[in-house]
């Protein structure tokens, strides 16, 4: 007799469920609409991945990907064992580790600088000025490079030519000594005024009598900063922290490994600029070794997934605050 | 004591400015010498020494980049895109947004789920270049503004806006008989003017400064961007020896350099012209974003 109400009971709700989806058809029918999109660009590509482990060729089209044999590692195997290996290992991870050393802490001293502005339109003129390089294109940061550090036309070389304090311009463009070097500085100088925002919106959160009583009882400004801007921040830097290194490999903060070593680079400084995934996008789409390419980058996404989770576990374990 | 301490504040008021100064210089003066560059005759560029006024005035580069056919059409793509790309992206995700912003909605822990997995996982460029292949997207205007319609970061924060909005204004539309298009088109849509602004601004700027598409999902001439266009002359302007065709090019003193600056300044001057409009809502869009809803 239980039994029999329980059936009734599902059947009751069950009617009821459908009643409700009825009435909620349309926006079914729109949520619908954005998940067929969803499906395409971001599930297909991930089902895609399956052909790192498969003997893949362009002309089989996506069906491919399904139909193609089985090589098990073979790419990888390859990958590891090929020539350039190393060299790309090295540069991708020091073009992150130095992007998040240096790219990390600048908004957050620019952040107290601006703090420290009593004059409020100096203090807008120059937050306007830093978020601006954050909208220009990567195109664009790569003529202004050009148009200052390339030694034939670069601005910089001539003034210091003519100074006299070189006698030969600097190949800062085109020579691998001073890769490193300006991938971070033209990342930091992208979008350091831009993650200034969010550190200011912290510092905003601030309790301004805090300032007073430590002011009253005789803290100097630096004291100030110390024990209560940069402790006010500590959320905020923890979240953005996270973020960072979870995003190392992509650039971090300056999101940007890719298309700037990708732009900046040349053959000549090469041996520093070619990271995993420029290298994985050349043997895809210009040589089009597609498995091979997959294979390629499907390490760099998985070294990238391990450490999201493990920074956030981290986070979270030392301050309390994480992402998810 | 206080006199000491009025000095030390003075010693940390100068470092603060000169600080801020050396940093909003560096940001500056870029663009600026780019534009004087663009006004400045390209063979007397290539000498040096020129830093705060165009030394020899001219329009010349200006006239050689409006009158080529390739640089015209490069930029109309550009505005196409910009304009399609934009109107489509918002129309889409605002309306999936719309749908999700409804607290009661069947599955939507599961619509959620897909979502969110979409953003933090990626099947990488091989093989999102192979679905484009097989949807027959590439080498056409589609590829541009199709991808990007459905913007997962803007959805999440056009829902936690949605939330906000008082259910009255739905429930009495609802009494009066109008369908869900309707409330969303004629309700919805004109109340979310500032979150409308935010997102039309950022996913304007997205497809004005993209370059890759143009670079590797097209190979037509006539799709191509002004980014790829602008990267294509400053590979040709930084080849060695290029002082040598300066001569051979119509309009005397046009270089390659400074129709690279040329096309600098006029990719530049859109952005420029909405910049304080980005101003006025990225502060509350990146808020919007990290408040959770």
């Amino acid at each position: 007799m239980q039994l029999e109400t329980n059936v009734t009971g599902a059947e009751v709700q069950r009617g009821q469920i459908w009643k409700r989806f009825k009435k909620q058809k349309v926006l079914h029918l729109f949520v619908g609409l954005g998940l067929i999109f969803l499906v395409i660009f971001s599930y297909t590509p991930m089902f895609g991945i399956l052909m790192a482990f498969k003997d893949y060729s362009i002309s089989d089209g996506i069906k491919g990907i399904f139909t193609s044999d089985w090589v098990g590692l073979r790419y990888f195997d390859e990958f590891v064992h090929d020539y350039q290996f190393g060299k790309i290992v090295r540069n991708t991870l020091v073009l992150s580790f130095l992007k998040v050393i240096f790219a990390f802490p600048a908004p957050i001293i620019l952040a107290i600088l601006l703090n420290e502005v009593k004059s409020m339109p100096f203090k807008r003129f120059v937050q306007t000025i830093s978020y601006l390089p954050h909208f220009i294109s990567w195109v664009v940061v790569v003529g202004v490079s050009y148009a200052f550090l390339s030694a034939d036309l670069g601005l910089v070389n001539k003034a210091l030519l003519q100074a006299g304090f070189i006698d030969q311009p600097l190949n800062i463009l085109t020579s691998p000594n001073y890769f490193w070097g300006l991938a971070v500085g033209s990342a930091v100088w992208k979008e350091m005024g831009w993650w200034t925002i969010i550190f200011l919106a912290a510092i905003t959160g601030i309790n301004p009598s805090l300032y007073e009583a430590a002011e009253i009882d005789g803290a100097g400004r630096l004291a100030r900063i110390r024990h209560i801007t940069l402790p006010g921040m500590k959320g905020t830097i923890v979240v953005v922290l996270v973020l960072t290194i979870g995003s190392i490999l992509g650039g971090g903060l300056v999101g940007s490994n890719f298309e700037q070593a990708y732009l900046l680079g040349n053959s000549i400084n090469n041996p520093t600029s070619e990271i995993v995934q420029t290298y994985a996008f050349k043997v895809g789409l210009s040589d089009g070794r597609f498995s091979y390419a997959s294979a390629i980058d499907l390490i760099q996404s998985v070294i990238s997934v391990i450490l999201i989770f493990s920074s956030n576990f981290i986070a979270k374990r030392v301050s309390g605050s994480s992402l998810f | 004591m206080p006199k000491s301490q009025k000095q030390k504040d003075l010693v940390m008021d100068s470092i603060v400015y000169l600080l801020l100064s050396i940093i909003a210089l560096t940001m500056l003066y870029p663009f600026y010498y780019v534009l004087i560059a663009s006004f400045n005759k390209g063979s007397d560029t290539l000498l040096g020494g020129m830093y705060l006024w165009p030394r020899s005035v001219t329009f010349e580069n200006y006239r050689i980049f409006l009158e080529d056919p390739k640089w015209m059409k490069a930029f109309l793509v550009t505005v196409a895109r910009t304009v399609s790309g934009t109107a489509l992206g918002l129309l889409l995700t605002s309306l999936v947004a719309y749908a999700l912003s409804h607290r009661d909605l069947l599955f939507s822990k599961f619509y959620f789920t897909l979502i969110i997995f979409a953003m933090y996982f990626s099947g990488g460029l091989i093989p999102y270049y192979v679905v484009l292949r097989s949807l027959g997207l590439l080498n056409t205007f589609g590829v541009y503004i199709v991808p990007s319609m459905l913007n997962t970061f803007f959805l999440l924060i056009a829902i936690s806006f949605f939330r906000e909005i008082p259910g009255e204004l739905k429930e009495s539309a609802h009494m009066d008989g109008a369908g869900e298009f309707t409330i969303y088109f004629r309700i919805i849509l004109p109340v979310s003017m500032p979150l409308l602004a935010t997102m039309a601004l950022f996913m304007g700027v997205g497809q004005w400064n993209s370059w890759l598409d143009s670079a590797y999902f097209v190979q037509s001439e006539n799709l191509r961007t002004l980014t790829f266009r602008m990267m294509e002359i400053i590979n040709q302007s930084n080849a060695p020896m290029d002082s040598v065709a300066v001569a051979n090019r119509p309009g005397g003193g046009v270089t390659s350099f400074s129709l690279q600056v040329t096309s600098m300044v006029v990719s530049i001057l859109p952005i420029i012209c909405v910049y304080p409009f980005l101003q006025k809502y990225f502060v509350h869009g990146i808020m919007l974003g990290s408040v959770k809803g």
